[in-house]
């Protein structure tokens, strides 16, 4: 397998390197022009947690739309706590102001009894809207989403992931 | 060419797009299929109170209690790719400045109605059983199976919902901390319609070519002045979902 890749000229080598960065690298564009289409920093979430069952099950695949500025209640958005880095995904339950005032919104998730408000940062009584909300849903594909759960809880999967794909990619041009 | 890698991979890149293209035909297809929602909203009884709603609640506030009836016939909204209806019931009532500012809306009510083809989950919505339905009888043999409520009524389907005099499951305040005297306030009925496969689809009250806007689903009211002592502990007992997490949210 590997005298193939040592009769390669440097000239071949080199496009095939080439090849690669392209592939990755129009997957990064993509992504980044999903993300200004849907003007979300994230515009596809994996749920990661049980508290909107029955509707959304851990592992599958949101798409999300942050361009609707009034949010109504019933609307499933996705957040970021104050200070944390985990996108929390649940339904308004509650809104307060819009217009010219900033909007607030209360959220619960669908399988919790009580609502969010033990969640927020401590100060934090309800989310604004224009700040801590990354997008609300408006679509869903089942169970795609669970590999890259696999992947955040095994780590050397992820590895093992794209070195398999690296290898694949290069030693496939023959 | 045609080693078992290749193979294995134009197998597998075939399955990928075969699965897309059926789930988009999926969720394309509930376009098809008409929609008559029809239902009749009422308020039943609305009591102001002052006191502390939740349990973190820090000060006393003023809290509603929205008692209602309800009438629904929503089994059109029930397509092959319908996996369950959200159903809630929200009250709104003006802002304090309402040129410029939209109405403040509050949810207190909802339920979760599965499909019948859903797998069974514990947070699905009960539906009361009259009180006049014969109780079934034990079973001699054995535990006996338990038995688990309908979320609708008995020999319906899912979508029908008729409650009378039916208590909140939350009981709302205001930001401000005041509710009491508010008028031009609305009850409205509203769902979402969460799918196998495709777009999340919420109220639509217009028509929209196979599927008809809602008809009814509207009552008009006013929150009362702040009740006093008079009001009894059992009139605010409000009613528990089919949430499973029922401390603190995870």
């Amino acid at each position: 397998m590997f005298g193939s890749l040592a009769a390669l000229q440097p000239r071949q080598l080199a496009a095939q390197i080439l090849n690669f960065a392209l592939v990755l690298s129009t997957a990064f564009m993509l992504w980044k022009g999903l993300s200004v289409f849907t003007n979300s920093s994230s515009p596809i979430v994996v749920v990661l947690s049980g508290s909107m069952e029955p509707a959304f099950q851990r592992g599958d695949l949101l798409f999300l739309w942050n361009r609707g500025i009034e949010t109504q209640v019933g609307e499933v958005v996705v957040y970021n706590v104050r200070g944390k880095d985990i996108p929390i995904v649940h339904r308004v339950i509650r809104r307060f102001g819009g217009g010219s005032a900033p909007l607030s919104l209360l959220t619960k998730g669908d399988n919790n009894a009580a609502d969010d408000t033990e969640l927020y940062a401590h100060d934090q009584s309800y989310l604004d809207r224009s700040k801590d909300v990354v997008g609300s849903v408006v679509g869903f594909v089942p169970f795609v989403g669970y590999v890259t759960i696999l992947l955040s809880e095994y780590p050397w999967l992820k590895t093992a992931m794209l070195i398999f794909m690296a290898a694949s990619v290069v030693l496939q041009r023959e | 060419m045609h080693n078992t890698l290749t193979r294995v991979q134009n197998v597998f890149g075939f399955f990928t797009s075969v699965a897309f293209a059926v789930a988009a035909a999926i969720a394309m297809s509930v376009l098809l299929s008409p929609q008559t929602p029809s239902a009749s909203l009422e308020l039943r009884n609305v009591q102001v109170v002052k006191g502390r709603p939740h349990y973190y609640s820090t000060k006393r506030e003023e809290y509603a209690h929205v008692k209602f009836d309800l009438d629904a016939d929503l089994t059109s909204l029930f397509s092959w790719n319908t996996k369950q209806l959200f159903l809630y019931i929200t009250a709104s009532y003006p802002s304090s400045d309402p040129t410029i500012i939209p109405p403040s809306e509050a949810v207190i009510w909802d339920a979760i109605i599965p499909s019948d083809y859903a797998p069974l989950h514990p947070n699905t919505y009960i539906h009361p059983t009259s009180k006049t339905a014969p109780k079934p009888k034990k079973s001699a043999k054995g535990k006996g199976k338990k038995e688990v409520g309908k979320p609708y009524p008995a020999g319906a389907s899912p979508g029908i919902v008729r409650l009378d005099n039916q208590k909140p499951k939350y009981q709302i305040t205001d930001v401000s901390g005041k509710i009491a005297e508010r008028e031009n306030a609305t009850l409205t009925l509203h769902w979402n319609v969460q799918p196998w496969v495709g777009a999340l689809v919420w109220t639509n009250t217009k028509t929209v070519g196979r599927w008809q806007g809602l008809q009814g689903g509207e009552a008009k009211f006013a929150f009362p002045p702040l009740k006093g002592t008079e009001v009894k502990k059992d009139d605010l007992k409000t009613e528990t979902g089919g949430e499973r997490n029922r401390g603190s949210p995870a």
